[in-house]
């Protein structure tokens, strides 16, 4: 398997119009697995709204309109035939304030083991929050509170929690929509780290207001503007090196 | 200018700004003073009518009985002794009791002489006293033959004047009670045979033409039947219509429609549901007439909007986080619903139904148009049986002439906002055992 080298997503020629306001223009993206790609750009430029593209989210607001082709593994995932459901189990995503549903530690990470089935019996579901856990490096901190609601949970826990949520279905892609924007700097260098190491495991895409955080956590970043993406490469050519205008203007902050 | 004349020129010291504040000061006062009076006016009123209900009703909750010493006379009762326990109780039954009564009443007051005097005495005592008698005969039958002090229940006029409603100084023509009743009562009196006691008869038994055996219990049974069918009803169609609408309809023309008229519903005056119940239930479907199962059904017609209404609003108040959350986690739109949205909203949704079951509680006029209004002295056994219900019955008693009605109606009263207040406190009982914090 070409693991790193073949584009897991490749969006074509993607268009988002809300009613007559046109969102998207004409964005073409590449997203491989084990590797960060990280959304910049100013506020309202799309960011979002092309994250939520990938795991069809915006399906629910009635005026959003989409043309163009995303494909997830070379699958048309906007094909009459792509159960919306599984895909967004497969596209995972974690939401910019935390929200983890107002039930115990153990339920918010077996909440979507059960409903899609994955554990057989109660130990192998103990062993997919235990693992899911772990991997979010939570389990050191709440393993001995599992039945507490996690709503109790700091900010940063919270946002860990919802990853470990998100990883427990076993997800090919994590989407994160500024998921450090209500935290404090420290949990957001935790989250970080935790980025780093879920990228061995997962294509990670996060859309961010934060340069630094993009430098940081990045391999590969798209600049948006008004809809656009108007430059995208890896991220260390991107801080370096921008080639076009606007993108140097806004990561020296001259602009955004 | 310098920057001392700026200084002493500063705006928020001239005299014009003083005056502004005062002006503020005053407004903010007269605000609070009009708010405040607002709050007296209403605790007043409030206060009025509590302790006129209960300063009437409170007494509705009392019975009065005369100690009289019953002969068990063998030659009125004309037991055979080897009856069995059936044939003894219909036996029992078809015993002159009225007869037993007064002979005693005679055997009492020796020197009452004259048919009408006899009459007059026997009076004092209820016809519920009848059924008093029976029930030792049925319960021990070897008293035959045995004079037995018996506290029996007096008539209505007798409890009013004990009560302090009937007042002695008046005209013997002007009040309900002769001369001759007060000096057998003052007798009895200085014996020590008048008794107050609970009316536990008031709890147990359904309605009566006569105050003293009236009791509410059929108009309970007739109001709990009748909102069991209600709530069977309305709730899990007002809330599968509020989940439907808040979630899954499409937001156009002919939902914002639907929602006009729901709002509209909700202010419709209770009546005319009574007609629509009438016309519907009654006429096109031929139900039974004053069964708790169409004055359910009405009610649950009036309690929908409501439901809907308070529903839709808990429905809303779920944060769309936590709807994200699942739908990202790959909940179909269903498990969204069941697993998340509905548990937290429950709490609101059963606080509104529990509000709307209390008005449906407190509702009258529909059920008058259905039936409910009848005379009906057996408590219901079913949802067919023909009942009424307590505000019918509120109603019912304030409309008998009988001075001993007044009473009762405002114990019933009393009974009714017992049922109210009971189940506003598990409304908010309920909301704060289940809220959930996110």
């Amino acid at each position: 398997m070409e693991n790193t080298s073949k584009a897991m997503i490749e969006a074509r020629n993607v268009n988002v119009y809300y009613d007559d306001n046109h969102a998207i223009k004409n964005v073409d993206l590449d997203i491989s697995s084990g590797t960060v790609t990280a959304l910049i750009g100013p506020s309202g430029c799309g960011k979002s709204t092309f994250l939520r593209c990938i795991n069809r989210m915006n399906d629910s607001i009635p005026s959003c309109r989409i043309t163009g082709s995303i494909t997830l593994d070379g699958q048309d995932i906007y094909d009459k035939a792509i159960d919306v459901v599984q895909l967004r189990a497969r596209v995972g995503m974690v939401f910019q304030k935390p929200n983890p549903f107002p039930k115990s530690i153990y339920d918010n990470v077996a909440y979507g083991p059960r409903i899609h089935g994955f554990a057989r019996n109660s130990a192998e579901l103990d062993e997919i929050v235990f693992t899911s856990l772990q991997k979010s490096g939570l389990w050191n901190e709440v393993k001995d509170r599992l039945d507490t609601s996690g709503t109790a949970l700091s900010g940063g826990q919270q946002q860990r929690l919802c990853i470990a949520r998100t990883i427990a279905v076993n997800p090919e892609v994590i989407l994160m929509d500024e998921p450090c924007s209500a935290l404090d700097p420290i949990a957001t260098a935790i989250i970080e780290e935790l980025i780093e190491e879920l990228r061995n495991r997962f294509a990670i895409v996060i859309v961010t207001h934060s340069m630094q955080q993009a430098a940081r956590v990045s391999q590969k970043t798209a600049f948006f503007h008004l809809g656009e993406i108007l430059e995208f490469g890896d991220t260390s050519e991107i801080f370096t090196n921008p080639k076009v205008e606007k993108t140097k203007d806004y990561i020296t902050g001259r602009y955004g | 200018m310098t920057d001392k004349d700026l200084a002493s020129k500063s705006p928020w010291t001239t005299e014009a700004m003083q005056k502004r504040l005062k002006k503020r000061y005053r407004k903010e006062a007269i605000f609070k003073a009009v708010g405040l009076s607002g709050l007296l006016i209403g605790l007043c009123a409030l206060a009025i009518l509590v302790i006129s209900i209960f300063t009437t009703g409170l007494s509705g909750f009392k019975e009065t009985r005369l100690t009289i010493d019953v002969y068990m006379d063998p030659a009125i009762i004309k037991a055979a002794p080897d009856l069995d326990e059936d044939a003894r109780t219909a036996h029992m039954t078809r015993v002159n009791h009225r007869a037993l009564i007064r002979n005693s009443l005679r055997l009492a007051f020796p020197d009452v002489k004259g048919r009408r005097d006899i009459m007059t005495l026997q009076r004092l005592t209820s016809n519920g006293a009848r059924d008093e008698v029976r029930q030792a005969l049925i319960d021990d039958p070897t008293i035959i033959g045995q004079t037995i002090p018996m506290n029996l229940r007096a008539s209505s006029t007798v409890d009013m004047y004990i009560k302090g409603q009937i007042s002695r100084d008046v005209e013997q023509s002007a009040r309900k009670i002769s001369d001759k009743q007060l000096g057998w009562l003052d007798k009895l009196s200085a014996e020590g045979r008048i008794v107050k006691g609970f009316n536990w008869a008031f709890f147990s038994s359904g309605d009566s033409r006569e105050p003293e055996l009236a009791g509410i219990l059929g108009a309970a049974v007739g109001s709990l039947l009748t909102l069991l069918v209600t709530l069977v009803i309305a709730f899990p169609i007002g809330v599968a219509t509020a989940i439907y609408l808040e979630e899954f309809a499409p937001r156009n023309k002919w939902t914002d429609m639907i929602e006009i008229n729901i709002n509209n519903l909700a202010a419709v005056p209770s009546i005319i549901f009574g007609l629509l119940g009438l016309a519907i239930f009654l006429n096109v479907f031929n139900m039974p007439r004053s069964a708790p199962l169409v004055g359910g059904l009405t009610l649950a017609l009036m309690t929908l909007p409501t439901i809907i209404i308070t529903s839709r609003a808990a429905i809303r108040a779920v944060p769309p986080s936590i709807r994200e959350a699942a739908i990202g986690m790959g909940a179909s739109r269903v498990q969204t619903q069941l697993h998340h949205v509905l548990p937290l909203s429950l709490p609101g949704i059963l606080t509104g139904t529990i509000i709307g079951m209390a008005q449906a509680l407190g509702e009258t006029a529909p059920l008058l148009m259905i039936g409910m209004v009848a005379f009906i002295v057996d408590v219901p056994e079913g949802i067919l049986d023909a009942a009424t219900a307590l505000p019918v019955q509120i109603f019912l008693w304030a409309d008998s002439a009988e001075r001993g009605f007044m009473e009762k109606t405002s114990a019933a009263i009393i009974v009714l906002l017992f049922f109210l207040v009971l189940m506003n406190g598990l409304a908010i009982w309920m909301r704060h055992k289940f809220e959930k914090r996110w």
